[in-house]
């Protein structure tokens, strides 16, 4: 189990998670400690894998970008974990989780429409060693994604 | 809830604004912050052996026309959610569309796409545990008029979740 972030760490993500690019010296003025408590802390929601900082662009500046879920069975349900392993390997992939329900796995990745979707899930997925059999799902519009939460891995 | 509050308001709509065209320094400043969101503009300048202030003034211009931001993401544990999960919704007697914008302003759903298949919208939610999983599913989402089913997988193990592109006219 990871650690819950205290009330400090909130008040100092939650200025983050609108600008990350606001100084340390900044946000310790705003929240009246000194700069050093807010580096420190910082560092350490990093080190832990917390807090991620990075950069997110608008899929609506994008021409033709759908979002498309993809449904994975193994063969073997042994098989799992080793063919989502690979599956994270795979760049073009945003989300890898090895699900209880609807599939084994599930994958999200962008694609321009759904040409672009079925040569995706043919040259690079249905390849992979373990997989017996995918349904795709294509996006046909992007509602909402709160871009501050996610499940940091790496 | 309040574990998390402070980290899941909701995003207020930004402005319409124009779209750019993005060069390859864009690109190559976007990937950089991508791997380390606070590297600073000077050190991004010399990686890219561009002006400190071309680097300044490409961010500036890429976060005013809303497309890109550097942003802090929390981890979904860390913010107190101990369950995620990927939801079917079905739709009958409204647009998918007005189904999914009152999803997207529950909290704990975090990511609202209507598809095409079996499905009428995908959304993937978060719960702390089981009690508040089961007054997710069952008094906040089943409750929205529209939404005929719901069938939902629990992530057991998430490997990778990297989600680099968003909308930001977040709900």
């Amino acid at each position: 189990m990871r650690r819950k972030l205290d009330g400090a760490d909130r008040a100092i993500v939650e200025r983050l998670s609108r600008d990350a690019r606001v100084s340390n010296r900044e946000i310790a003025e705003q929240l009246g400690v000194t700069e050093g408590t807010v580096r420190g802390r910082v560092k350490r929601m990093e080190e832990e894998k917390l807090i991620r900082i990075t950069a997110v662009t608008n899929i609506d500046r994008f021409k033709d970008a759908a979002l498309a879920y993809i449904w994975i069975e193994v063969e073997r349900s042994g098989q799992t974990r080793e063919v989502a392993a690979k599956l994270a390997e795979i760049a073009e992939l945003g989300f890898v989780g090895v699900m209880l329900g609807r599939a084994d796995i599930l994958a999200i990745t962008m694609v321009r429409n759904a040409e672009h979707l079925a040569e995706f899930v043919h040259q690079r997925i249905s390849v992979i060693g373990g997989v017996r059999g995918t349904r795709s799902t294509l996006g046909v519009n992007f509602i909402k994604h709160d871009y501050r939460m996610a499940r940091i891995v790496s | 809830m309040d574990a998390a509050a402070p980290v899941m308001n909701d995003l207020s709509s930004p402005p319409q604004t124009q779209q750019i065209d993005l060069d390859a320094t864009d690109q190559a400043i976007i990937d950089l912050l991508r791997k380390d969101g606070r590297m600073p503009f000077r050190a991004i300048a010399r990686a890219l052996d561009v002006a400190e202030n071309t680097v300044r003034a490409r961010v500036r211009r890429m976060e005013e026309s809303d497309t890109m931001r550097v942003v802090a993401v929390t981890d979904i544990e860390a913010a107190g959610y101990g369950m995620l999960l990927a939801i079917g919704v079905q739709v009958e007697g409204r647009s998918p569309e007005t189904v999914a914008r009152e999803l997207a302003a529950i909290a704990e759903v975090f990511s609202v796409n209507v598809v095409v298949g079996a499905q009428d919208i995908e959304i993937l939610v978060v719960a702390e545990d089981q009690a508040a999983l089961n007054i997710l599913i069952t008094d906040k989402l089943g409750a929205i008029p529209g939404v005929r089913r719901l069938t939902p997988a629990l992530a057991l193990d998430v490997l990778k979740n990297q989600p680099d592109w968003v909308p930001f006219h977040a709900a």
